[in-house]
This record gives structure tokens, C-alpha cells and sequence, in this order.
């Protein structure tokens, strides 16, 4: 009898430790950031555990933000700006190395290492090389002679988020090409053959075999990127920490600075649930995607 | 011949490809070992003229040691959490019938997607209230909620294809599942649970936000948050703070290097699954 109840339960055993994990770590936050976010909690309100209830004021405080109106934006610049060349420059690499030499394999496998090193290091490594004076990226431009004064990569308000977006998509680079190049090494060799024989170009073959056959796989490639780059907070925060004059405020950024510069925990915890909102969106939509087409 | 002519040339294009986008990383090594004065020449010099090492000197008598062993003993200890939760939950997933399975599979698909920041202010308030802000344990349980989904689903996977008979015929000798789990299974699985062990150990070595956040005392602080404060520190003396970039990057490339191969084809299947 005993045997038999433990029998139908082992399966739970082995997996419930990770589930209620999860949930106290992440569960119970996300539910306590949207109680968090209709209260007013405040260093002091922290120690003494009562907040009052405001409703949806720190929600209306927010709208009438304008830094709020200037994080959402640049978040979506930044995001869109990002997503769309490190895919396109993920693809070419991925069309590269799908070609057939020794190395092939080996040099892309080199390149994931770019994505596993600390954001904080990557991001230090590109505020070094856009310094004004002190950065290869100027020196190197001033010896060629393309520009006469250093360009301000990272001190301009109007070219700070665009400077960030080029360091966001060498680390998008990696990612968006190996899983190009996993779809890529699974198309079926023999229909590039046949159009070969009728006389298709390279070009014609890329457009109309290669696209189409790996849609589902660009797809995914593209909302995974959106996911990842919208979430991104390491990389501002270590190359400008939002500004200069909160010209590169993302929605992440600004949610911590809420909670830990000025220690309004409730509009941080506002912030972070309209951060929360459109990603969780986004993420049902993806998951829908790879239930439907079931690729990989 | 002319094929052999291609060859080459697409090697060296690859190499060349390769060359310039890891170049931060090379530059990052080079300007360590530069003097103050020459960093800042035009045209940039691209090997040191002038070797130096002290700025590896000048780190050393900053916090960096403390830093290094804070960042072990905080990755170290999360990849263990992340493994003992994440390797009998997947194997659960993978071999029994457990009502509400997608759901639990939901869940962790769902939990790698989320940012950090949305968990960041609750839970600093959630530790506050355990008293466990200020010290190891803070970011170690935040940190384990990055490795565990990505554990879960890429050895969930493995397991799937695992055949179901070598249990079946440990238990007729005998064994339990448990035991036919830890026999049988752990090491048949145990090049990708290494796989697993690494990429949790790096997503906690390159965490900033939990341990600068939950750790107001630089004692406790791991490398990533130790260059975030040298930032200010050293200002531009950019070849302590490349010295101190190094020595938080090496550990990194040596796990990488050894692993290349395995890790490439974990992460490709774990970034999708």
C-alpha cells in the first residue's frame, strides 16, 4: 500500500524541489512587485513593514514621467536597432562559415566565447575603445583621416544610445549565428542541387530556398533576440549608466534607479511590471510560435 | 588546384573574421601591459613598446584577490544549487507522468526570459525581511534562478533520449528508481550535466546586479562589482582597469577553451529548446 502510494507519487519527487524553488524565487516576487506597486514603500516604510495603499497612483505618476516616456522609447530604438543587424550580420557570418574549409567550425565556436564573458566586462571593454581621447575607435579614425575632431561615442546625448546599440549587437553577434548556422546545417542539401541543375543563381537560391525553408527558424532567432535586448540592463548601465541627460534611459535602468538610488521601491516595482507586461506578452507569443511550428 | 586556392582563401577570410571580432578582447590584454602615456598615442600602437606590468601590481593591492575568491565561491555554490534542483527535476520531466508536465515546462521556458530587474526589487525586500541581505547567500539563491531553467530544459532533452530499457532492467535487479537514477542515468548524462554545471557557472560569474544590490559591503563583492567600483577608482587608468578586465576574463576563456566544443553545442540546443 505504501509502496504503491510512493510509486505514483516518485515522479513528483524528483521533480517538485526545482518547481517551489522557482515559484519562492520567482513567482512570489512577481506577485509581491504588483502588491509593491500599488503601496507607497519607502526606506522607511522598509524597516517599519507598512506602506499605505495608494492604488494606481505610482502607475499615473509614472505616465506623467517623461523620463518614463524617454526610457520606453529608447528601450524600443534600442531593441529594434539591435535585433536587426546583429541578425543580418549573424546571418552573413552563418552564411559564411556554412561553407565548406577546415576551420569552419572551429573559428565559429571561438566566437561564442564573446557571448559568455560578463556583460560588465564587454561593456567596459567598448566604454574603453569609444573613449574620446583615450579609444581605438577614434584614434584609429583621426590616423585614417576620416574625421578631423573625436567623435563623442558615448558623452553625446544624440549618438550615446546608437554607440550602445553597436556594443549590444557585437554581443548579439555569437548567438543570433550559431543558431542560423544549427537551422542552416539542417536544410536538405539535394533541393540547392536540383535548382543548380535548372540554372538558379546564388542569389536566387537564397531568396527562394534558403529564406522560405528557414522562416521558422528566423522567426524564433528574431523573438529570442527581442526577449534578450529588451530585458538589457548590464550594458547600459557599466557604458553610461543612462545618461548623459538620460539619453540612454532604458526601462530597466530607470526601475532600478527608482528602487536604489532614490528608493521609491513602489514605482520601481512599477516600472518593472510594465518592463514585465510587454515582455510576458511577447514571450507567449514566441511560445505559441515554436508550439505551432515545432521546430528543432 | 583551384579548389585547394579557395580553401585557403576562405581559411584565411575566417581567420581574419574571427580576429576582428574578438579584438576587444585582444585589446583588452594588449593595453594592460601598455604605460599610461602611450594608450593615449595616435597613431595607436597595436603591440606594447613599452612593456609594464605594474598595473597588474597596482590591482593586486586593491580587493581584486577577495573579488576572485568571492566570484568562486558564489559561482561554485549556485551551480551546485542549480544542479541538485535541475537534474532530478529534468529527469522527472523526462521520465514520469506528472499531471500538469507542460505546465511545469511553461514555467521554466517562461522564467529565462524574465529580467532580472522585475525580481530585483521584491526580492531585496524579501531578503531584507530573512536578514540575509549582506552576505553570500543573497545573490546565490537569485543567481541559481538563472541556471535552473536553462538546466532543466537542455537535460530534460538528454534524458528523452536516454533508452527507457537500462532502467527497466536495473530495477529487475533490484534497484529502485532513485538508485537506478543515481547508477545508471548520472553517468550516462554526465557530459551534458558539465555542460549545464559551466553555463550556470558563467551566468553567475558575469551577475552584477544581484551582488551590488543585495551586498552593500565590498567584502562581499565578486569581480563583475569590483570593476564596476574601479570604474570610478581608477578613472582613466585604463590599463589597471584592462588588468583587472583580464584576470576576470581568464577563468572564463580556460573553462571555454577546455569545454569548446560540448558548450557550442549545449548552448545551441539549450537557447532554442
Amino acid at each position: 500500500m505504501l509502496k504503491k502510494l510512493a510509486s505514483k507519487w516518485e515522479g513528483y519527487m524528483f521533480v517538485i524541489p526545482a518547481v517551489i524553488y522557482m515559484l519562492a524565487l520567482i513567482g512570489y516576487p512577481l506577485i509581491y512587485n504588483i502588491i509593491l506597486s500599488f503601496q507607497d514603500i519607502d526606506l522607511q516604510a522598509l524597516n517599519t513593514g507598512d506602506g499605505s495603499f495608494l492604488g494606481f497612483s505610482n502607475y499615473i505618476d509614472l505616465i506623467h514621467d517623461s523620463v518614463f516616456w524617454i526610457s520606453v522609447k529608447n528601450t524600443l530604438l534600442y531593441t529594434v536597432g539591435s535585433v536587426v543587424f546583429q541578425f543580418i550580420i549573424g546571418f552573413l557570418l552563418a552564411l559564411f562559415f556554412s561553407m565548406k574549409f577546415r576551420l569552419a567550425s572551429f573559428l565559429r565556436g571561438i566566437m561564442m566565447v564573446s557571448w559568455l564573458i560578463p556583460l560588465t566586462i564587454s561593456a567596459l571593454l567598448f566604454r574603453f575603445m569609444m573613449g574620446s581621447e583615450e579609444g581605438i575607435f577614434n584614434q584609429m579614425l583621426l590616423s585614417i583621416g576620416i574625421i578631423n575632431d573625436p567623435l563623442p561615442w558615448l558623452t553625446s546625448p544624440d549618438m550615446a544610445l546608437w554607440s550602445i546599440v553597436l556594443a549590444n549587437i557585437w554581443v548579439g553577434i555569437p548567438f543570433n549565428m550559431l543558431l542560423l548556422s544549427t537551422g542552416l546545417s539542417n536544410l536538405p542539401e539535394d533541393i540547392y542541387e536540383s535548382a543548380s541543375l535548372d540554372g538558379a543563381s546564388v542569389i536566387q537560391k537564397f531568396f527562394h530556398i534558403t529564406v522560405p525553408l528557414l522562416r521558422p527558424v528566423i522567426l524564433i532567432v528574431m523573438m529570442l533576440g527581442f526577449i534578450y535586448t529588451f530585458k538589457v540592463f548590464d550594458l547600459v548601465f557599466v557604458m553610461t549608466g543612462g545618461g548623459p541627460v538620460n539619453s540612454t534611459e532604458v526601462l530597466s535602468t530607470l526601475s532600478y534607479r527608482y528602487s536604489f538610488d532614490d528608493f521609491n521601491f513602489s514605482m520601481g516595482a512599477a516600472t518593472a511590471n510594465i518592463l514585465f507586461v510587454i515582455l510576458f506578452v511577447i514571450s507567449l507569443i514566441y511560445l505559441r510560435m515554436i508550439k505551432k511550428d515545432e521546430v528543432m | 588546384m583551384k579548389k585547394r586556392q579557395k580553401e585557403w582563401l576562405l581559411n584565411i577570410l575566417g581567420i581574419f573574421i574571427v580576429f576582428v571580432f574578438l579584438f576587444p578582447f585582444f585589446w583588452m590584454i594588449v593595453t594592460s601591459f601598455k604605460t599610461q602615456s602611450e594608450i593615449f598615442q595616435i597613431p595607436p600602437t597595436f603591440l606594447p613598446v613599452d612593456w609594464q606590468f605594474e598595473s597588474y601590481q597596482e590591482i593586486m593591492q586593491n580587493n581584486i584577490v577577495q573579488n576572485f575568491f568571492n566570484s568562486l565561491l558564489i559561482s561554485s555554490l549556485t551551480t551546485l544549487v542549480v544542479l541538485l534542483l535541475s537534474v532530478p527535476s529534468a529527469y522527472g520531466l523526462a521520465r514520469f507522468s506528472i499531471r500538469g508536465k507542460e505546465l511545469f515546462i511553461l514555467l521554466f521556458l517562461v522564467t529565462q526570459m524574465l529580467p532580472a530587474t522585475v525580481i530585483l526589487t521584491p526580492l531585496f525586500i524579501l531578503f531584507n525581511q530573512m536578514g540575509i541581505l549582506n552576505s553570500y547567500a543573497g545573490p546565490i539563491l537569485a543567481c541559481a534562478t538563472l541556471g535552473i531553467p536553462f538546466s532543466v530544459l537542455i537535460l530534460r532533452t538528454f534524458f528523452l533520449g536516454i533508452p527507457r530499457e537500462l532502467e527497466d532492467a536495473a530495477k529487475i535487479d533490484g534497484c529502485n528508481p532513485l538508485s537506478a537514477f543515481v547508477r545508471i542515468v548520472m553517468p550516462l548524462a554526465m557530459p551534458s550535466i558539465i555542460v549545464c554545471g559551466a553555463v550556470s557557472f558563467f551566468f553567475t560569474w558575469g551577475d552584477l546586479i544581484f551582488s551590488i544590490t543585495f551586498n552593500r559591503s565590498q567584502e562581499l563583492w565578486p569581480l563583475t562589482a569590483g570593476i564596476y567600483n574601479a570604474i570610478g577608482q581608477y578613472g582613466i587608468e585604463w590599463n589597471s582597469l584592462m588588468a583587472f578586465a583580464t584576470i576576470s576574463a581568464l577563468p572564463v576563456l580556460i573553462i571555454f577553451i577546455l569545454l569548446q566544443k560540448r558548450l557550442v553545442k549545449g548552448l545551441a540546443s539549450g537557447a532554442v529548446k
